[in-house]
């Protein structure tokens, strides 16, 4: 896994290559048959100080675009979309806790939820991480 | 309107300030974190750029009747040296125009530190109020001359005995003027704040503010804080913002009764300033709303009631929510609200609407963490 430094309008963000990523700042990490889905190092640097999460229930039924959690910041309150249709398998009860892993690591122990993909198909929509770079770049 | 920029951004933007635009202006929002900014001012001290306030100096012979038709608080019991306490300025509805203090340079000679968005507003305020009455006085806007820091915390004392021994002698609410801060030459230092904390705050010419703020964060570690934490303090500490708490607009906002500010902001025996036919009438009425504080349940402990969030009890809306944010000392979401006083019974549950489900938060008394006493 490789690590990039982008320069954003207000801060250096950093992307991870491997991933997938959303137009919504979303990030997914295909893990044979299921997507693991957090949110960007560009988006937790929006947000900030994140202190809540609220998170979907184990066995729900998401559809893509659906939003399935709700991140608290000191600043503001920000919904998180799934990006694939399928069934929560797994959700990180440990950000009910300790939110802060998701400013302190996005891409690691800050991941929020997963999902058992019903079409695998909806991964061709999602964004390389150069594609990425290019849409958070300044 | 591009939002103006305060005259150190650059050395802001050099210590790591994200910034944002509050009241027109362009301000450093935080630097690292506000949770850690919030908790350095509560436990050890931070300092905050707050040029963006106004600064204005109000001069001449019929200065103190100028100010005693204005402002609520008797004016004249502030002893010269000392700042007023916090007062408020009310229109004929009495609704809030500004909470401001006072500075008593002298009997003829004032200073006022107007809220950035009322500061336009006051100007005018005054100057026509002072017309109308024929009042021998100047209302100079010194806002672009000084710059303003305030230093906040429990160990901004100990700073501030570094840099002298003056001004950290200062009792609070009390001022000196041309003082030396370490090597910074500054105009005017005080015992005061807006963080329920001790501290000081400070106006200097842009060059020696620049300097004060560097001495202040390079040699005595002390932790800038941007305006983010600065309204998480002031909503902990109980303290009152215009957009928020109070308004001009009597549709929108309650009378200024209902703000139960304390501090003796409002003083009941004064007589004739502008506002005050209204006040009374809305003291006679009995309050309608009374601002209260809200803290979260454990179980709910972060979930944020923001402003504009409706309060419950019973399946009733009985009161909105005019701040609110997650108070890093007590690990809870808290607020202040305005709640209808047949159920801002302090200590009692109440719920709050939030994203369309209820939670239960718990109506507290201000301020909603402990502070040291003044």
């Amino acid at each position: 896994m490789r690590r990039y430094e982008v320069e954003t309008r207000d801060f250096v963000a950093v992307i991870v290559d491997e991933l997938l990523y959303t137009e919504t700042d979303e990030w997914v990490r295909v893990e044979n048959g299921k997507a693991r889905i957090g949110i960007t190092d560009y988006a937790q640097k929006m947000l900030k100080d994140i202190v809540g999460v609220e998170l979907p229930e184990k066995g729900s039924r998401v559809k893509r675009g659906d939003s399935v959690a709700i991140l608290e910041s000191v600043k503001t309150v920000a919904e998180v979309y799934s990006p694939v249709t399928g069934t929560i398998v797994e959700v990180n009860e440990r950000l009910l806790e300790e939110p802060e892993l998701l400013n302190k690591d996005p891409y690691g122990d800050g991941w929020i939820f997963a999902v058992e993909l019903s079409d695998p198909g909806e991964l061709e929509d999602l964004m390389s991480h150069e594609r990425y770079a290019e849409k958070i770049r300044k | 309107m591009a939002a103006r920029s305060i005259p150190l951004e650059d050395l802001h933007r050099s210590i790591g300030a994200s910034f944002g635009e509050f009241a027109g202006w362009k301000v450093p929002m935080s630097y690292t974190s506000t949770l850690e900014e919030h908790m350095a001012v509560r436990k050890d001290v931070g300092v905050f750029d707050i040029s963006h306030m106004g600064r204005v100096a109000v001069k001449g012979p019929d200065a103190l009747d100028l100010l005693e038709k204005i402002y609520t608080k008797k004016i004249s019991k502030t002893k010269t040296g000392f700042l007023s306490g916090p007062t408020l300025a009310l229109n004929t509805h009495a609704r809030v125009k500004d909470d401001e203090m006072l500075y008593r340079i002298s009997d003829d000679e004032w200073l006022l530190v107007p809220n950035a968005a009322a500061r336009e507003a006051m100007i005018r305020h005054l100057k026509s109020v002072a017309l109308q009455e024929s009042y021998s006085v100047e209302v100079i806007d010194h806002t672009s001359d000084y710059s303003m820091l305030a230093i906040q915390g429990p160990r901004a004392i100990h700073v501030m005995e570094k840099l002298s021994k003056d001004a950290a002698s200062l009792k609070p609410l009390e001022f000196q003027v041309n003082v030396t801060l370490g090597t910074a030459r500054v105009f005017l230092v005080s015992r005061s704040g807006w963080t329920g904390e001790d501290g000081f705050e400070v106006w200097a010419r842009h060059g020696d503010a620049r300097k004060l703020l560097e001495e202040l964060v390079s040699r005595y570690g002390v932790k800038p804080a941007g305006i983010a934490a600065r309204d998480t303090l002031r909503i902990e500490a109980g303290f009152v913002l215009g957009g928020h708490e109070y308004g001009e607009d009597p549709t929108v906002f309650p009378c200024a009764v209902s703000l139960r500010y304390g501090l003796g902001a409002i003083d009941w025996s004064k007589k004739g300033y502008i506002g005050e036919p209204a006040l009374r009438a809305c003291r006679r009425e009995g309050a309608r709303w009374v601002r209260v504080g809200i803290v979260m349940k454990k179980k709910h402990a972060r979930v944020i009631p923001r402003q504009g969030t409706k309060v419950v009890v019973e399946g009733i809306d009985v009161g909105w929510v005019t701040s609110g944010t997650f108070s890093p000392v007590i690990g809870r979401g808290v607020a202040q609200a305005y709640v209808d006083s047949r159920y801002a019974l302090i200590g009692e549950t109440i719920e709050v609407h939030v994203r369309g489900r209820l939670y239960e938060a718990k109506i507290s008394e201000f301020p909603l963490v402990p502070l040291p006493s003044k």
